[in-house]
């Protein structure tokens, strides 16, 4: 008898345990973009995690010094591959100062447009994505639904879905379709029900506000501290949006507000991201109203390609086509940092030019690997469980965290 | 020294200096078509007028007005950039829609011009003129006359400097069109020159035309082995073929020209090659003969240094007892750049003989067996018991042939006819089979038969030379001249080294 009771009593003692390393990615379903997460559990709770990042091997810095300017266009639709618009802006805009050129009023307003509606598809799929991997399927497949309506207009505006390379030095490669116009408009309140359907479904939802509020926090102080911008500081209380602090393009003629959280938890992340569709939403149909016709590329031959007539029938034109084929623009030496509002953060390019029709150098400051970076610090003391969704709500897209 | 300002910069000039030549000492770039700093002043393209102090108001040709001191010249005025752009926009009036089609693009004056003067469409309405497309000018040269913008550079060249007037300007206007006289080919050993200073795609080499974008092919220095001149030459290259030789200057040996014979010398690097051999067989063939009496090395004048002293170095290892020297039969040679030993390097082989202390005879003969490096005018009168030839083409075959990369693909040296010692590249991207250079299968010949210390590198066989003080890294791209082989006698208008009489 006694010999039970002792048994019993060793039963419930506290058992000596050791940290266990648990290998996240980079091939997990939920390790958006490949990435791998070094995770040191002490039972369910997070010790420490080292993210692992260079699984994509983008190489876009050195594959951007043997292609000419135009020619690194395509790598940077692979940058934020969910908003590929806003990254061939903001490089686009940074070949346009070194040239110290500017592109035409329609294309200001075209890249505005098309480059707000790059956001709203990509903080859906930030917002799915969180949805899903907290059990919402039907979030994941209503955003899904809104988002391939958008991309189903992007890509008949540039071609493709997500490799768009849209735009070029002084415009765009491409005027609104016949028709365009009214199919987005016909569409955007489809997508915005989806949205408010989303809302429904997980703003106020009991399971969802248990996963989310107060997870992940990080203070305003801190954000800055680890460089965050975009809706992940935002969501801190900081008010630091680019296209209001340095507006660019036509977004100063643009009535926006810019939304900020209080507590910057994983659930004002998601909260920020739902109200900058419906701001995003805004500018998108403010740019329709005001868009002025016009051309969409500067008429200067030597940096913008001379129409194909011109090409094919004059010996000027193939002479410049040629030249800008074979050559590539020819940007006088210097070095530019630009920096716009890409989807997640300050996106910025630095380009260096030595003269010569290809890039010196470029580097990214992708807003991702800042926020990348302080994920360790996001996830420390949270339970195992909790990794996914804060993981989720800041966003991190491979193909810019890496360079 | 005569002092002028360009662009507000002061330049100390050659009196002799025309305005380009002035502006070009300080970077500035003047425009020009028709204006060569070897041939006569034509005034033909008007692209390099400038403002100068001298005639405020009007605009004067860059490449007629000479320095003078105090001269301020001014390059980019808005009258000279409207000149600049009324000038191409002339020259495209009639020009067709050829880029596309044409060899020149990628190295077009035109193209290159229209882009930094003009870059704008043409205003012209009316229609192009329609001229010969493809005349052919002699055995190397086709024109297109509607490419042609009439600098008549390529006119003044073959009066100049080849000395062959075989070309001329014929009718009036804008039908006005490069000719040859009737019945009278282009046909000079200069004329694939004219195509080099074709600013435009009118004179095109018949030899490249269609054969690859001049963008395609790497540029690579070469020393032209052609004959025993060693013209300075690029080769343009990719893959393992050679695509076109264009003379690269140097002042000493060839100035800025070549001859056509040269032009084709890359043609024995492309085609007709051996490209393997059984080394093994090589060795076991020599294995029961090495060290005993009979043994012959023959070497031709195409060898590069390395390989000739790799040559001897190889013969006094295995014990060879006789050492033969043959060669290309001479051609023509005439008093400028063609010579007529048509070897590029038979003062190297001699130079390589003198310092391994060893006699050249001429014909073979007296031997039981022969290793033959390079294969160039070797005639045997009758067959041997061993008989191996390192050969670059096909045609003398030994019982064994080992593959032998030409000069234009290996790491070496050559000397010209009188004494220059230049350096020769590997010029071509892809290797072609097994081929490797002689001093190469030497070296593995003798491993094979046990024999070590052999030149395993080309610094290594330069090194038995015997000239002290010269490595082959350190030779500078212009070659160094070796004083004592300098000869007495000089062809009359040949370009020499600066110290060497006159």
């Amino acid at each position: 008898m006694t010999e039970q009771i002792q048994d019993s009593l060793a039963v419930e003692a506290e058992l000596p345990s050791s940290t266990m390393t648990v290998n996240l990615g980079p091939s997990h379903p939920a390790m958006h973009g490949t990435v791998r997460l070094i995770v040191t559990l002490d039972g369910e709770t997070i010790v420490e995690a080292v993210p692992e990042i260079g699984f994509l091997h983008r190489g876009f810095s050195k594959s951007s010094e043997h292609s000419t300017w135009h020619q690194v266009l395509p790598y940077t639709d692979r940058l934020n591959y969910v908003s590929p618009i806003l990254n061939n802006v903001g490089y686009i805009m940074g070949v346009e100062k070194l040239l110290g050129i500017k592109d035409t009023e329609r294309s200001q307003y075209l890249r505005v447009l098309a480059g707000e509606i790059s956001r709203i598809t990509d903080h859906l799929t930030c917002i799915g994505a969180i949805g899903l991997e907290l059990g919402a399927f039907t979030v994941f497949l209503y955003a899904m639904e809104a988002r391939e309506l958008l991309w189903d207009r992007i890509s008949e505006l540039t071609g493709a879905r997500v490799t768009t390379s849209w735009t070029r030095v002084g415009g765009v490669a491409s005027d609104l379709p016949p028709g365009w116009e009214q199919k987005l408009r016909d569409c955007l309140p489809r997508v915005m029900e989806l949205t408010g359907e989303v809302d429904t479904l997980l703003t106020r939802n009991r399971i969802f506000i248990d996963r989310t509020r107060g997870i992940g926090v990080l203070s305003a102080e801190e954000a800055v501290d680890w460089g965050f911008t975009g809706p992940c500081l935002r969501a801190t209380g900081v008010n630091y949006d680019v296209r209001k602090a340095h507006p660019y393009l036509v977004y100063d003629r643009m009535d926006f507000e810019v939304p900020l959280g209080a507590s910057g938890d994983t659930y004002d992340r998601y909260i920020l991201r739902l109200e900058e569709i419906r701001q995003s939403h805004r500018i998108v149909l403010q740019c329709l109203e005001q868009m002025p016709p016009g051309p969409i590329l500067i008429d200067d031959w030597r940096y913008a390609l001379p129409p194909k007539k011109e090409v094919f029938g004059s010996i000027e034109g193939v002479m410049a086509h040629f030249k800008l084929i074979t050559e590539g623009i020819q940007v006088p030496p210097g070095e530019v940092y630009v920096y716009t509002e890409g989807a997640n953060g300050e996106l910025g390019f630095h380009l260096v030019s030595n003269g010569k029709g290809k890039p010196y150098a470029i580097q990214v400051r992708g807003p991702g690997l800042p926020i990348l970076s302080a994920l360790p610090r996001l996830i420390k003391g949270h339970a195992i469980a909790d990794l996914i969704p804060i993981f989720d709500s800041i966003n991190m897209i491979g193909g810019e965290v890496e360079q | 020294m005569t002092k002028v300002f360009v662009d507000g910069r002061e330049v100390e000039a050659d009196p002799r200096d025309n305005l380009i030549e002035a502006a070009r000492r300080i970077g500035v770039a003047i425009p020009y078509f028709c204006y060569h700093p070897r041939l006569s002043i034509a005034g033909q393209c008007r692209m390099c007028l400038v403002e100068t102090s001298d005639a405020p108001g009007r605009l004067v040709p860059g490449c007629q007005v000479r320095v003078k001191e105090g001269m301020k010249v001014v390059t980019s005025s808005p009258a000279v950039r409207d000149n600049q752009r009324g000038c191409m926009e002339f020259h495209l009036i009639n020009h067709p829609v050829d880029c596309a089609i044409c060899d020149q693009s990628g190295e077009c004056k035109l193209q290159d011009y229209y882009m930094e003067f003009d870059h704008q469409p043409s205003r012209i309405r009316t229609s192009k003129l329609n001229k010969p497309k493809r005349e052919i000018f002699g055995p190397l040269v086709v024109y297109d006359a509607e490419r042609c913008i009439m600098c008549t550079r390529c006119v003044r060249f073959m009066d100049e400097i080849a000395q062959e007037p075989q070309l001329a300007v014929v009718d009036r206007g804008s039908h006005s069109l490069i000719s040859t006289f009737p019945g009278q080919p282009l046909d000079s050993k200069y004329s694939g020159n004219t195509v080099d200073i074709c600013p435009v795609g009118a004179l095109l080499n018949r030899d490249f035309r269609f054969q690859s974008r001049v963008w395609f092919v790497e540029k690579s220095p070469a020393v032209c082995t052609g004959c025993a001149n060693g013209c300075n030459v690029y080769l343009e290259s990719r893959g393992n073929l050679i695509y076109r030789l264009l003379p690269r200057r140097n002042e000493e040996v060839n100035q800025v020209w070549m001859c056509d014979e040269g032009r084709l010398t890359h043609h024995e690097t492309n085609e007709k090659r051996v490209e393997q051999g059984d080394l093994a067989r090589a060795i076991e063939l020599l294995r029961p003969i090495a060290g005993k009496p009979g043994i012959g090395i023959s070497l031709s004048a195409q060898c590069t240094n390395e390989e000739a002293a790799a040559a001897f170095d190889f013969g006094a290892r295995i014990g060879a007892e006789k050492y033969f020297f043959t060669a290309r039969l001479d051609g023509d040679g005439d008093d400028f750049l063609i010579r007529q030993d048509k070897n590029p390097n038979r003062r190297g082989v001699e130079l390589a003989a003198r310092a391994a202390g060893v006699t050249l005879h001429d014909s073979v003969e007296g031997i039981k067996a022969l290793v033959a490096f390079r294969t160039d005018g070797l005639l045997l009168e009758k067959p041997l018991e061993v008989f191996i030839a390192i050969a670059q083409n096909q045609g003398i075959e030994g019982q064994v042939t080992l593959p032998c990369q030409s000069v234009y693909e290996q790491d070496g040296s050559v000397i010209n006819y009188y004494g220059r010692l230049q350096r020769t590249w590997p010029g071509v991207p892809a290797e072609r089979g097994e081929s490797a250079p002689a001093w190469s299968w030497a070296e593995r010949i003798l491993a094979g038969l046990g024999i070590a210390g052999a030149p395993r590198s080309a610094a290594a066989a330069f090194d038995l030379l015997g000239l002290p003080g010269l490595k082959l890294e350190a030779i500078p791209e212009e070659g160094v001249v070796l004083e004592q082989l300098l000869p007495a006698q000089w062809p009359k208008r040949a370009p020499r080294p600066a110290g060497a009489a006159r």
